[in-house]
């Protein structure tokens, strides 16, 4: 499904991501997981096409992504949810939907676009995955930030996206939100695939129904399953240890 | 107000005034649709304002020609003893009328290609129209470019058969600049409430989301870009009949700031707003130019200032708000809701 | 037969002595005569003085030509414009001595003076001026003849001034070289050589059109081998000027730019009165000048600018404050509404400035600033503009001090990188905003006083230089002080080099084609921001 080999960028000497070797089943939810400034976003960018790398290969679906235009990678099948919850908040929620929806995205389709009854079938099914049936007719920016969280979701999720890139979608969210937002995402990896990245260990281990990676330095410390991370060793020194060793390793 | 005319009790000059309006309304639209809708700050309106009102001129120099004359008066004074190429087309109506759209579209096309591909954005954007149109500004002052120099073109007395001086003329351009506005007031509205209109306030909201969504950010840029400069020229084809004189003046940076600001008084995101703003900064105009003639700048330059500091979202925005606040005075709690609505919009126009 | 010879040659010598005596004197009577102004036998006295051509009554014609003829007994003097003391013109050409109380004016009618016109050439040479004198040499290259040669060579024997007796040496070059004759002129090519001026061009392409049917000249290679060499020296000194004229407008559009710069970068502010800034630094500097001639001893005069460069600074850094705290700090981090705002304000600044001072109000410069570098021949590096660019890099280096190795500089770029991290960890941004703009309008402040030793003061004089500044900011990167400098030079050098190329206006087209096309590879600028930092 996807395919990472030797991927390394540098941002102004500084080495911000190398990764030797990443790989992606199809319908696997892949957690990934590290401390601040491990590269984790930098990956993400790297993939959907924001960030273009000094080196290496991505392989998704057997093409090579890199050096592809992000639309040319949308279309290709990658999605990605941003850190920042970000929808389009002068629309309204329909409308954020309306403009996800899979369909032909050239601007004489667009200017010509109807609505039909497939497509309002398709956004009412996705808002009521998403818990937002009732806020269909709400401007987008006046949603609070749970909510533009799963809009963005539903976003990403109304293109029909092979492989879905969510970065901390359980940030800002309440507990009862978090949950909600972790069954949404397992239940998404039934039929996507699906790479998130997280820091809050506890939502983590309700979503780690696969493998964990963990990221540091920018390269891969370890992986395995939620149980074997966090009795590793290394990952306990880097990362999941006492505060101030994980201050230790950001200052060293 | 025609009505009032043709009984007499409104000038003729008045009324060739609320035509300029008119045609500087149409230009506030496309702006709105540039800036308001699509979140793209073009400084250089005036200049594409300017050619469309320079094809219809070129056309009406030549139309014009004093017997015996084979070139304008102004060429005559510069030693030119051919017409240059490029004003040979405009000795036809049809072809000058295309061209004066064909230009302002083919030019905001290249122009945009070039910038929007690079991904110059939001303030950057700003900064590149703003040379731009200071570079047009002083090439079409040159008496090298062969229209007019800093004099521009002027000294008209017939559009196609008809006397200029004429009242009848004079009331015709008017209703054509008010059809014409509504026409394009129409269309625009159409626009912006299409998916693709849809997309342009995406684009303004987040242009990463947009693009990781799927669209070609840039083509849709391009083409509002190139929507909004056919719109000014459409304007400025209206504007020089009724003016009788174009000089690079009207194409300064300064010039399209004030468009800017139109549409920022007025209220962006708001076709009305445009309007409104047009008009109401063009009427302050004609009245503060007659009572204090030093004071327009003090006034532009505080309408500037207090409509950045206290009218984000323009009059309109003001209005609504009113209106708001003038609904949840009077009304009881089955009426909360609508007010709530109209808030909504604010903030829809505001985002 | 010895005897009479001797006679006869004593005869012949005699007559000879006293035709040489009798003319000398016939010269000094018509001299006398024109003097005591003898109206019955001044036509022949004129018209002997034209026909004899004798070079020691040239100053004298000189004089007369001028209509600047005083006597004084037996002896003329004259008044060279520009210079206070007399001449003495007649009997000898030399400074007047102290005492010439009593002399009186002598004006002779049009008559003479069109008579005497003709010798004109002549007489030009005689004058204290060396830039006269030597405009005199370089008009013997269109109207010199042979004839003219002896008298050259003699004029040139006691010339001192080194420029004055080349261009005079080249004056007869240039005579030999239209003369027709081949020695003279191959004489004239050797004696030339690789030091001839650029005036020599004309004359050798008029030598080239000559000789047009026989390329194969020796002459002919020599001459056009001769103009190659005079025509490289000219594209090297335009370069240098160009390059010089450049950077020197660079500096000028850094100073603003850098002020620019560092506000944007810190307060996310497009400040379109920036430019208006300059105008108030100009402004300062004229009232300061004012003051000085109204109020203090002329001798102190000088010192005007020396205190006009710090108080401008100190002004428009004041006025800067002021506009930040009333209007600008509502508007940070809203580029665009900003940008509109301070468009409007600088309206209101113009507009101010317009209907205190009028519309146009000259600076005289300093003295110690007039004048120039001559680093070669024809290539001059004016002072003030000189001064412009030692200011530039003084204010370029105090700038990079504060920024880089000072407390508040490292605050600044604290603001500029994180604001809310930054007030959170005690820095006052409050005071970090008004220090930067007092600084930033300062700067422009300053450029604005160095703007008046080069051009006029007009109230909008900001704007011509606000779209250019925004320019750099684009191309250098925003906030960055390394790339605004190279952008700033850069600019400043193409657009000269430009201009020197195409008009003015073309240049500046091109340059904003450049522009947009270095945009479409380097989209944030020279030196943009990488990672995290560029996220917006």
């Amino acid at each position: 499904m996807l395919s990472v080999k030797n991927l390394s960028v540098a941002f102004g000497g500084v080495q911000a991501l190398k990764l030797d070797q990443f790989d992606l089943k199809e319908n696997e939810l892949r957690v990934v997981i590290g401390p601040n400034g491990a590269g984790k976003s930098t990956f993400m960018d790297i993939i959907c096409g924001k960030t273009k790398p000094d080196e290496g290969s991505i392989l998704f679906k057997g093409e090579e992504l890199i050096g592809m235009s992000e639309v040319k990678i949308t279309e290709m099948g990658v999605g990605r949810k941003f850190q920042k919850p970000t929808v389009f908040t002068g629309l309204s929620v329909f409308d954020n939907m309306l403009l996800g929806l899979k369909v032909k995205k050239d601007i004489i389709s667009t200017f010509f676009y109807k609505t039909k009854k497939e497509h309002l079938d398709k956004i009412h099914e996705i808002a009521l995955k998403v818990g937002l049936q009732d806020d269909l007719d709400k401007i987008a920016g006046s949603l609070s930030h749970g909510k533009k969280q799963w809009l963005e979701i539903a976003i990403v999720l109304l293109q029909d996206p092979e492989l879905m890139l969510i970065d901390e979608p359980a940030a800002g969210m309440s507990d009862s939100e978090a949950e909600k937002t972790g069954n949404l995402l397992c239940e998404l990896s039934n039929s996507h695939s699906v790479i998130v990245i997280e820091h809050d260990m506890k939502f983590v281990e309700q979503i780690a129904i696969d493998q964990v990676s963990v990221l540091v330095r920018g390269s891969i410390l370890t992986q395995g399953t939620f149980q074997e991370v966090k009795n590793d060793q290394q990952v306990i020194d880097c990362y999941l240890g006492a505060p101030d060793s994980a201050q230790a390793q950001r200052s060293a | 107000m025609p009505l009032g005319n043709l009984l007499g009790f409104v000038e003729t000059n008045t009324m060739t005034l609320w035509g300029r309006y008119f045609c500087f309304a149409i230009a506030a639209i496309g702006i709105d649709l540039i800036w308001g809708y699509t979140g793209v700050l073009s400084m250089t309106q005036a200049f594409f304002f300017c050619l469309g009102a320079y094809g219809i001129g070129m056309y009406m120099t030549l139309s014009n020609l004093p017997e015996g004359h084979q070139l304008p008066a102004f060429m005559e004074w510069n030693q030119v003893t051919e017409l240059p190429t490029f004003w040979a087309p405009f000795s036809s109506f049809p072809l000058a009328f295309i061209l004066s759209l064909l230009v302002p579209a083919l030019f905001s096309l290249i122009f945009g290609f070039f910038v929007f591909r690079s991904r110059i954005q939001g303030v950057y954007f700003a900064i590149i129209t703003q040379a731009l149109a200071l570079a047009m500004f002083l090439l079409f002052s040159r008496n090298e470019t062969m229209l007019g120099g800093t004099n521009g073109l002027t000294d008209f007395k017939y559009l196609l058969g008809f006397d200029l001086r004429e009242t009848s003329t004079k009331l015709g351009l008017y209703f054509l600049s008010f059809i014409v506005l509504c026409l394009i007031y129409i269309y625009s509205s159409f626009l912006t409430k299409s998916k693709f209109g849809k997309g342009l306030v995406a684009i303004r909201d987040s242009e990463s989301r947009m693009r990781f969504t799927g669209y070609g950010v840039s083509a849709y840029k391009i083409t509002i870009f190139m929507i909004g400069s056919v719109i000014a020229a459409i304007g400025g084809m209206l504007y020089l009949p009724q003016t009788g004189i174009i000089t690079p003046g009207r194409m300064d940076v300064q010039a399209s700031i004030e468009m800017i600001v139109w549409v920022a008084l007025g209220g962006r995101g708001n076709l009305k707003g445009a309007v409104l703003g047009a008009i109401v900064v063009n009427l302050l105009y004609s009245i503060f130019t007659s009572i204090l003639p030093g004071g327009w700048l003090y006034v532009l330059g505080g309408l500037f200032v207090i409509t950045v500091l206290y009218l984000d979202k323009g009059m309109i925005g003001l209005f609504q708000q009113i209106q708001a606040y003038i609904k949840t005075f009077f009304a009881s709690d089955k009426n909360n809701k609508e007010a709530e609505d109209v808030e909504n919009e604010v903030i829809n126009v505001s985002a | 037969m010895l005897k009479s010879k001797l006679l006869f040659l004593t005869l012949i010598l005699g007559t000879l002595s006293f035709t040489a005596y009798s003319f000398e004197k016939t010269v000094e009577n018509s001299v006398q005569t024109i003097l005591s102004n003898n109206k019955t036998e001044l036509d022949s006295a004129v018209n002997f003085l034209v026909e004899t051509k004798t070079p020691h009554t040239y100053a004298l014609i000189g004089a007369v030509l001028e209509k600047r003829l005083y006597v004084k007994g037996t002896k003329a003097y004259t008044l060279f414009p520009g210079i206070k003391s007399y001449y003495e013109v007649y009997p000898e050409f030399k400074e007047a001595e102290s005492d010439v109380a009593g002399i009186t004016p002598l004006k002779l009618s049009r008559k003479y003076i069109l008579k005497f016109r003709p010798l004109s050439k002549y007489t030009q040479l005689y004058t204290p001026v060396a830039q006269s004198k030597l405009n005199a040499y370089q008009r013997f290259k269109q109207s010199g003849t042979l004839e003219d040669v002896a008298f050259l060579t003699e004029q040139l024997k006691t010339e001192s001034d080194e420029k004055v007796k080349a261009a005079g040496n080249e004056a007869i070059y240039t005579i030999w070289l239209l003369s027709g004759n081949e020695q003279l002129e191959m004489n004239a090519l050797a004696q030339l050589g690789e030091g001839a001026s650029d005036q020599m061009l004309d004359p050798l392409e008029q030598y080239l059109k000559k000789k047009e049917n026989a390329p194969q000249d020796q002459s002919y290679i020599l001459a056009s081998e001769l103009i190659s060499t005079i025509q490289a020296r000219e594209r090297f000194i335009n370069t240098a000027q160009n390059l010089f004229s450049g950077i020197s407008l660079g500096s000028i559009l850094l100073l603003v730019a850098l002020g620019l710069g560092i506000i944007y970068g810190l307060a996310g502010v497009i400040n379109m009165s920036h430019g208006e800034f300059l105008m108030i630094g100009a402004y300062t500097t004229y009232v300061i000048q004012q003051c000085f001639i109204s109020y203090l001893p002329a001798s102190w005069f000088e010192g005007y600018f020396w205190v006009s460069l710090p108080l401008s600074f100190i002004t428009a850094g004041l006025i800067g404050l002021l506009i930040e705290r009333l209007i600008i700090r509502h508007l940070y981090n809203k580029p665009l509404e900003s940008l509109l705002g301070t468009w409007g304000l600088s309206l209101i600044m113009i507009q101010i400035c317009r209907s205190i001072f009028g519309d146009i109000t000259a600076v005289k410069s300093p003295e110690l600033l007039s004048g120039g570098i001559e680093v070669m021949d024809g290539l001059i590096l004016p002072f003030n503009r000189l001064f412009i660019i030692g200011l530039t890099v003084f204010m370029g280096v105090l700038t990079y001090i504060v920024f880089f190795k000072s407390r508040l500089g490292v605050k600044i770029r604290a603001v500029t990188q994180n604001r809310n991290m930054s007030a959170c960890l005690g820095i006052s941004t409050k005071r970090i905003d008004a220090m930067t703009f007092f600084l930033g309008s300062g700067l422009a402040g300053i450029a604005g006083c160095a703007m008046t030793l080069i051009g006029n003061v007009v109230p909008n004089m900001g704007k011509t230089y606000i779209v250019d500044s925004f320019l750099i900011v684009v191309v250098g990167g925003v906030g960055k002080l390394v790339g605004i400098i190279a952008s700033a030079m850069g600019v400043g050098v193409l657009s000269k080099i430009f201009e020197s190329f195409y008009e003015a206006v073309y240049g500046k087209v091109i340059m904003l084609a450049i522009i947009i096309f270095f945009l479409q590879f380097k989209p944030k600028g020279l030196f943009p921001d990488k990672g995290r930092l560029s996220e917006e």
